[in-house]
């Protein structure tokens, strides 16, 4: 499949999606044009976005916390950085606590993913979304949305992992699976090392681990959206 | 702000001019700012009016019409842009690693220098004001023990004074009247002589002479006097040197009273005074191996006392003359007077009264014309031994480079003398330019004054007119340049590996040291004394009043670092050293360091483009 039947796969979905939903933020969300394949990287809006769970499956596991901060002409506005923490149902399982360092406590100062969906869709509306591994934050949001509005979320993405991959497979083919990790592949494009982890700072790692791995692809800044866009 | 964005509220709260900021101020910072990237290579191009921060990478950033280049690493601040009033048109900055930048409006800048003055000032202030900030800071409330106060404060009351024809009797009466132990004897008003209490007692008392001997029969006629302004280290090394405890005082001509080594003791809590009359009174070499053991702990007071470098180096420089006067006295007493006049010359930091805890000895003999190997070579050459050894003893070990009296060629008359420098001027060979530190900078200690001073007015005199010796000596000065790179490096290397270090010495007080010399060459100035000898030379236009202040406050701020430095490694039972770790220095630090790097580049560049000296180097 070429970039441009992946685009008019899309596309269609959305047209899919469209038929027989109501007037809302998803409505909103799924009718605004994105960027089309050919808009110079430069100009394109993309948004970084990071999510943070209680483990990897949509159908069982629950998002914690999100953080975004977009990117404008190749800069990352921090103006626009946004950290919300959500409030699941039940307890955490104490795994979770570990990994993140979030409490039962913290979290019941968050509000219900079902508030925060029309917002969260609204800063997405028209853009990119940019993530480092993109099948979680796709399937998370995929699954609330369809809960929630009974429409798929659906969205051009940008995958740090997978542009991080085809740079080091250039150098060696036979990568390891653990280069690509985000902290990795940012030590490499001597990006500094963020103590905090949070669903901001890594949105923010992201996104400037997005503009390193940019300038390698393309130094001049030429590249257009398809070049970047995730299969 | 986002509370996440912490990490780069704590960022900005360790590089100045940010950390000036209060912390509500800074938390409302990370949201005015845009994070961007720059590829390792790749130059700066944006619409202006900004600033940008080095969160991780390095800039370099060359601007004036010289292009005088300098590295940003983490931290560093690119507001070129923002400066006030007029900003820099013409300069360039390339990242020489791949940079990630946090940028911001100029307008920011701004606002934030109008409500805080000390974020403000960090802009508006030229590098003059900073570096002279960065010293006051460094100075604190402190005081030296021995400073270069002038004797005329010191005076506790005015000279008691009586007039020749006076008999001892009403003088003995005079002296028990006012409570002293001197009188001032004056000839219609002028100075004549000094009565104290051990001339009634010894020239009066144990001859027998009447009560009715006239005074100007027992004082000691015509003493040494000095100037109201003479600093108070000159003073004590004058009393060391001619054995007198009394220096009369005098003011544009007039009289202003007695100068004693009481007054010293009361005003200055005796510390470094105490040592010197030590070292005068020394009876032996043991005993003034005894003293000089407690020069460290000079060393230490002082600095504990917030003196500045320039004090510290003075005053080790006073006590290792006054060891030294004290040396040759011992030697003349053992040896016999000298056969012939001859000066004691010490060079190097010694000479330059620059000197610091672990200096090696520098010095030379000249001897008068009338020298005859045969007849004399031996006895100046028991002589140098004697003092030499006896400085190394003292702590002031032998010269590595064999450049001490104790070598015959160093130990030569006057003609021998003018022969070397004519030679060093006329061709100067690497060994010349090497050897420019130590006898480029000699000053006279002890013996005839005169001898050095008719050596040097002939080598100012041939050294001024030698257009290629100056070059050379600047080109020689080329071969120690700051190092404005540093920073950077010290940046790139990561994880523990923080073997570079930081050559206090090399790097820093040698390169303003060879410019000053190389000035004072230029201008016949006999001063020197780095300090004297750049204000010497602005006074002659050969450097900006600016420049030479610059220069004389970026030499007191590395040396007061290197100061620090060998205080804490000695604190710690380690050998001092000039290596400095730059991971010790506070990110403030750094800057003012880089703001005295800067000026000595800049000096050098002058120098090296005024005698075409690039082409030398």
């Amino acid at each position: 499949m070429t970039w441009l039947d992946r685009f008019r796969s899309h596309q269609s979905r959305r047209r899919r999606a469209l038929r027989g939903l109501g007037p809302g933020p998803m409505r909103d969300f799924l009718a605004a044009e994105p960027p089309g394949p050919d808009t110079p990287v430069a100009q394109v809006p993309l948004v970084a976005l990071d999510l943070e769970t209680t483990g990897l499956d949509p159908a069982r596991d629950q998002i914690v916390s999100l953080g975004l901060v977009e990117l404008r002409n190749g800069r990352i506005e921090l103006a626009s950085a946004w950290h919300q923490l959500v409030r699941i149902e039940g307890a955490l399982p104490p795994e979770s606590v570990a990994i993140h360092g979030i409490t039962d406590d913290r979290l019941d100062r968050g509000r219900p993913l079902d508030d925060i969906l029309p917002r969260l869709l609204q800063r997405l509306r028209g853009r990119v979304m940019l993530e480092h591994f993109r099948a979680v934050e796709q399937d998370f949001l995929d699954a609330a949305c369809r809960r929630r509005f009974g429409a798929p979320f659906l969205i051009p993405t940008v995958d740090t992992l997978r542009l991080g991959q085809r740079i080091l497979m250039r150098r060696n083919p036979t990568i390891g699976v653990n280069e690509l990790r985000l902290f990795n592949l940012r030590s490499r494009f001597n990006l500094p090392r963020y103590q905090a982890h949070n669903a901001l700072m890594d949105a923010l790692a992201t996104a400037e681990l997005f503009l390193a791995l940019l300038s390698e692809i393309s130094p001049r800044n030429t590249a257009r959206l398809r070049d970047i866009l995730a299969r | 702000m986002e509370i996440e964005l912490i990490e780069i509220q704590q960022f900005l709260a360790q590089h100045p001019p940010f950390s000036e900021l209060p912390e509500a101020v800074l938390a409302t910072l990370p949201a005015r700012l845009q994070v961007s990237y720059l590829r390792r290579g790749h130059v700066l191009d944006d619409e202006g009016g900004r600033f940008h921060l080095v969160r991780s990478g390095a800039l370099e950033l060359c601007q004036g019409e010289d292009q005088v280049c300098e590295q940003l690493a983490e931290g560093g601040l690119h507001a070129t842009d923002c400066t006030l009033p007029y900003p820099e048109q013409n300069y360039r900055v390339r990242a020489i690693e791949d940079t990630l930048l946090y940028s911001g409006d100029c307008q920011l800048l701004y606002h934030l220098g109008q409500a805080h003055p000390e974020f403000g000032r960090h802009f508006t202030a030229s590098l003059r004001e900073r570096l002279q900030r960065a010293l006051s800071q460094r100075q604190d409330q402190g005081h030296a023990l021995l400073s270069d106060q002038p004797v005329g404060e010191l005076i506790r009351r005015p000279a008691v004074c009586l007039e020749t024809g006076t008999d001892v009797q009403h003088a003995a009466r005079r002296m028990t009247e006012a409570g002293v132990s001197s009188l001032l004897i004056t000839r219609d008003g002028d100075l004549a002589g000094i009565l104290t209490d051990r001339d009634l007692r010894q020239r009066c008392l144990a001859e027998g002479l009447p009560h009715s001997t006239p005074v100007e029969q027992v004082m000691t006629p015509n003493p040494h006097r000095i100037a109201a302004d003479t600093p108070l280290s000159e003073a004590l090394l004058d009393m060391t040197r001619l054995g007198v405890h009394h220096l009369p005082v005098v003011r544009d001509g007039r009289l202003l009273g007695l100068f004693t080594a009481t007054d010293v003791v009361l005003n200055q809590g005796g510390n470094a005074a105490l040592l010197a009359s030590s070292i005068a009174k020394a009876q032996s070499l043991d005993e003034l191996v005894e003293s000089s053991r407690r020069i460290p702990a000079l060393h230490r007071q002082l600095f504990h006392g917030g003196a500045t470098a320039a004090q510290i180096g003075e005053t080790l420089s006073h006590m290792s003359d006054a060891i030294t006067v004290r040396l040759l006295q011992l030697a003349e007493q053992a040896l016999g007077p000298a056969p012939i006049p001859y000066a004691w010359l010490a060079g190097g930091s010694q000479g330059r009264h620059e000197q610091s805890s672990h200096s090696d000895q520098d010095n030379a003999l000249l001897l008068d014309d009338s020298y005859d190997s045969e007849r004399h070579g031996a006895y100046f050459e028991r002589l140098a031994r004697y003092v030499s050894d006896g400085l190394d003893a003292c702590g002031f070990v032998y010269c590595p480079g064999d450049a001490m009296a104790t070598n015959p060629e160093w130990r030569q008359p006057l003609q021998t003398w003018l022969g070397y420098y004519r030679r060093w001027i006329d061709t100067p060979e690497p060994k010349a330019l090497m050897l420019a530190s130590i006898f480029f900078d000699l000053r006279p200690v002890y013996g005839e004054r005169a001898l050095f001073e008719q050596m040097q007015e002939q080598v100012l005199e041939t050294a001024a007119k030698s257009q290629l010796f100056l070059a050379h000596m600047v080109a020689n000065g080329l071969s120690h340049r700051p190092p404005l790179g540093f920073f950077r490096q010290f940046v790139l290397v990561h994880d523990g590996q923080h073997d570079a270090t930081l050559d206090l010495k090399h790097n820093g007080i040698v390169p303003i040291v060879d410019i000053a010399r190389s000035l004072a060459l230029a201008a016949r100035i006999p001063a020197v004394n780095t300090r004297k000898r750049l204000q010497a030379a602005a006074r002659h236009g050969l450097l900006s009043r600016e420049m030479a202040d610059n220069l004389q406050d970026a030499l007191e701020l590395i040396a007061s670092l290197r100061i620090q430095h060998q205080a804490r490694q000695i604190e710690r039972g380690e050998a001092p050293d000039n290596f400095l770790d730059p991971a010790t220095l506070s990110s403030l630090e750094r800057d003012h360091l880089k703001d005295a790097f800067r000026v000595i580049q800049t000096e050098q560049e002058v120098l090296a483009r005024r005698y075409n000296a690039n082409a030398l180097a």
